[in-house]
């Protein structure tokens, strides 16, 4: 069987700068697969650049064999890829529920037209993304919070909310900007719970994160980028042993402490 | 040919240096100042008063133009801007505040100096004439020379003194230059005094060539804006080279289609267009986004 | 808020228009108002424009451009194709519609003060092509433009010919009023409909709403030209009543009068623009007995209004208790 998401050499520079070097690797249907690296190894540009937010210098990313790569980053999430940013970006000025009910944006059956005429579609259409919205507030143990507006919430609760927004896509393939950043040992094994929550839901993950602890505990496989080129890919237990993935984190001080 | 580059500079000089204050207090405040123009013609008025009515010396006037208009721009930083800024929920409510302060300089200028147009004895007499390939009258020459002066005066200025200092660091980044220990609310004030002196100095020194009427203050907004939008809000060197460029191309213009009239402006503009759709963030400003 | 108190408010609204304004004005004799009024309708009109534009989260300066087009596309046709004035109206908003997709499809990618000055120009660069086109007859403009004429379906007149009437007054008004109950009906159903939504979502974070599959340049393309159609109605009907239209018939200083009217009366409110605009154009009309301290008191209030509720009229308790958003 084919990979659902392929890397394939992909490659962008800054001018002169390589930020990421020929990176390829596949992503198989139902798998968490987190990129890994030091800082300034090239992660959060390739996260753009396989959201499409960049466009690529060369290589290209597949998706169920098909070039997404330099597509609209709109037409990226209407293939089923959709990615999530790290807790600031929100609809800051909606409330939690609005947030999520606008996010199913994909799911529509009426025009815009519709909409504007309330027509029969459109209608159905906002009772299911109500209840929809519903279901994923309770997914997310937000419920609670549902009326509330977006840009009073705590951080913990705006990192659960920016993956509520990725799930109401409905995504094949849900990209996770850093879900750990930042959290405490706590909120880290909530969050990691919930990763393999949407993964149940038979959503592949990929995901770029610094944290290495729970990286190895979620992930199915690991690929590691160091100076904009994979240095290993493999399973946690695999990576764990690598001797150039030590080599790499031992040389940045940052993340050798484990931040 | 000679002639057109002279006319450009001469023009381009002037805007530039109204450019320059509309783009400091952008870049300071995030403000685009509507009443750019009004104080440009309130610089024009003082110097008419000061030179023409009172017979001073006309550099006396340039000071008077000056002074009034950094005063009027420090307190209007500190009893207007200031305010609504931290009570407004949208960056934009500046634009409502400066869009009343434009009209309320139009109805203070009306009031005060009438709606005429005005015009001052000549500051020199003469013409230069290079083989009649480049004619200008000596005060142009002058007024040119003096902007020029200015100009590097306030990029001298900008660069080298604690203020400038602490004011490039604020409009570059204003968190980190809070935390450096720089005086936001100071420094805002200290800019669009400044910012609001360089378009009165400009007022005056024009004031002896055009002579000076209520109704230039609008048109030299727009203009203003344009300046700043070529060479990209808030740098110091887009707005010298958008000025320039805006008087190249008025010059060029104007001597190539001046038989038909307002055409050249037309075309400035829909280029203009044209140019930001393609760059966005003008000549010289960061691309953001 | 109940669906009952609203459909109260919307009817004592319409009832104060229809029936209670004109029945005030013949009571007290002030025929002069019906010029105000039907002003402070049509600019509200091309005001909700501007406001929607606002609302996708740009700040437009422009709309006196549209309004011009509209003006002119209704006196060419009227004048020199012998359209009917009725038919103009849609026709002058749609071809400030597609006008403004061309564009707008360059200028929608600017952002903040970058499309707040490029709109700006535009109106600068709509003057200047009037002054220079021959068929809008440059700086002398088209005068004389015949009143509306009438409207009969199967025999029955529905709007009679406005030159037969007694008083074009009254007529022109409760043409301008009813097309702002109409625009605002149909703003207000485009805001609290789904597809405000998404607008408000471009408003706040335009990367986020690509990420969930928006197209925003679609989007943004689309509220951009409702606002011009706005804007090009109220023009012509401006022209229509004033029966001339000149290169200086909308300036720069409307365009910035039109983004005033929303900002004054709350972005936040889509009936904003509509009490703006009240505020405003009536407020400079009552101030005209003040004679050459006119504008001096205006931008004083103005100011001071400013400086007390810098977000807008409609952001006081009082006015929000009826219309203030979901």
């Amino acid at each position: 069987m084919s990979p659902l998401l392929q890397v394939s050499a992909v490659t962008k520079r800054f001018g002169g700068l390589t930020a990421v070097n020929a990176v390829t690797f596949d992503v198989a249907e139902g798998e968490i697969l987190s990129v890994i690296g030091p800082n300034g190894a090239g992660k959060s540009t390739l996260f753009k650049l396989i959201s499409s937010f960049l466009r690529t210098t060369s290589g290209q990313v597949l998706f169920k064999g098909e070039r997404i790569s330099d597509l609209a980053p709109h037409k990226v999430a209407q293939k089923g890829i959709v990615r999530t940013f790290q807790e600031t970006t929100i609809f800051k000025n909606m409330t939690v529920r609005d947030n999520i009910i606008v996010s199913h944006h994909l799911r529509s059956n009426a025009s815009l037209a519709g909409y504007f005429l309330g027509t029969a579609a459109a209608k159905s259409d906002e009772a299911e993304f109500g209840r929809s919205a519903d279901e994923i507030l309770g997914f997310l143990g937000l419920d609670e919070i549902g009326g509330e507006l977006a840009s009073n919430l705590p951080q913990g609760h705006l990192r659960a909310l920016g993956i509520a927004i990725g799930l109401a896509t409905n995504p094949s393939v849900l990209l996770l900007d850093e879900p750990f950043a930042g959290m405490n040992h706590d909120e880290t094994m909530r969050t990691v719970d919930l990763v393999r929550g949407v993964r149940q839901r038979g959503i592949t993950v990929l995901l770029v994160e610094h944290d290495m602890p729970a990286v190895m505990k979620i992930s199915d496989r690991i690929v590691v980028l160091n100076f904009g080129e994979k240095i290993a890919e493999g399973t946690p237990q695999q990576i764990q042993n690598n001797e150039k993935v030590i080599e790499a984190y031992l040389g940045s001080e940052d993340d050798a402490i484990g931040i | 040919m000679e002639q057109i580059i002279a006319n450009g500079l001469y023009l381009g000089s002037q805007y530039a240096l109204i450019a320059l204050g509309l783009t400091l207090i952008f870049a300071l405040m995030n403000v685009l100042n509507f009443a750019h123009g009004q104080m440009y013609v309130l610089g024009g008025f003082v110097t008419y008063t000061v030179y023409a009515q009172l017979g001073l010396p006309f550099i006396v006037g340039l000071l008077a133009s000056a002074t009034t208009l950094a005063v009027v721009g420090a307190l209007i930083e500190k009893f207007l801007f200031r305010p609504v800024i931290r009570k407004s929920h949208r960056e934009e409510s500046t634009m409502l505040l400066a869009a009343g302060i434009a009209f309320f300089l139009d109805a203070v200028i009306l009031l005060v100096f009438g709606e005429k147009q005005r015009g001052v004895p000549k500051i020199v007499n003469g013409v230069l004439n290079w083989d009649f390939r480049i004619i200008m009258p000596y005060d142009r020459i002058l007024i040119c020379v003096l902007t020029i002066f200015f100009i590097a005066a306030f990029i001298g200025y900008m660069q080298y003194s604690k203020t400038g200092r602490a004011m490039r660091a604020l409009a570059q980044d204003k968190v980190a230059a809070q935390l450096m220990g720089v005086n936001v609310a100071r420094y805002s004030m200290i800019g669009f005094a400044l910012g609001a002196m360089l378009a009165g100095l400009v007022g005056g020194l024009l004031v002896s060539i055009t002579g000076v009427n209520l109704g230039m203050g609008g048109p030299t907004s727009i203009k203003a804006f344009m300046m700043v939008m070529i060479g990209g809000a808030g740098v110091i060197s887009g707005a010298i080279a958008g000025g320039l460029i805006l008087g190249m191309l008025e010059s060029v213009g104007l001597s190539v289609l001046s038989q038909y009239g307002d055409i050249t402006y037309l075309l400035i503009f829909v280029s203009l267009i044209i140019f930001l759709a393609i760059r966005p963030q003008g000549l010289m400003g960061k691309p953001w986004g | 808020m109940s669906r009952s108190k609203q459909i109260i408010g919307v009817a004592a609204f319409l009832f104060g228009v229809f029936v209670l304004v004109p029945l005030m004005i013949k009571l007290t004799g002030r025929w002069d108002f019906y010029y105000t009024l039907t002003s402070v309708a049509l600019l509200s009109i091309a005001s909700a424009g501007v406001w929607l534009t606002f609302y996708i989260g740009r700040i437009n300066i422009g709309q006196g451009a549209y309004a011009l087009v509209g003006g002119y596309v209704s006196a060419i046709l009227v004048v020199k194709y012998g359209v009917s004035f009725w038919l103009t109206i849609p026709l002058a908003g749609l071809i400030c519609g597609c006008l403004s997709i061309l564009i707008g499809l360059p200028i929608l990618r600017l952002k903040g003060v970058y499309f707040a000055m490029v709109t700006l120009v535009l109106t600068e660069v709509a003057k200047l092509t009037a002054l220079a086109l021959p068929i809008t007859n440059g700086a002398k403009g088209i005068s004389s433009i015949p009143l509306p004429g009438a409207i009969s379906i199967f025999g029955l007149t529905i709007i009679p010919d406005f030159s037969q009437l007694a008083s074009t007054k009254l007529a022109f008004y409760y043409l301008a009023v009813t097309l702002m109950v109409l625009s605002y009906a149909g703003l207000y159903r485009l805001v609290h409909s789904r597809i405000g939504h998404l607008c408000r979502s471009l408003q706040q974070n335009e990367e986020l709403a690509s990420s969930i599959g928006v197209n925003i340049s679609y989007l943004r393309v689309i509220a951009y030209s409702v606002s011009s159609f706005l804007g090009g109605i109220a023009g012509a009907v401006f022209a229509a009543i004033s029966q001339s239209i000149y290169p200086s018939s909308f300036q720069v200083a409307d365009s910035i009068n039109f983004m005033l009217n929303c900002f004054l009366g709350g972005l936040g409110y889509v009936f904003g623009p509509m009490l703006g605009t009240l505020v405003l154009y009536f407020g400079w009309d009552l101030l005209f007995t003040t004679g050459k301290f006119q504008l001096l008191i205006y931008s004083s209030l103005l100011i001071a209004l400013m400086l007390a509720l810098p977000n807008g009229i409609l952001s006081l308790r009082l006015f929000n208790r009826k219309k203030a958003e979901p």
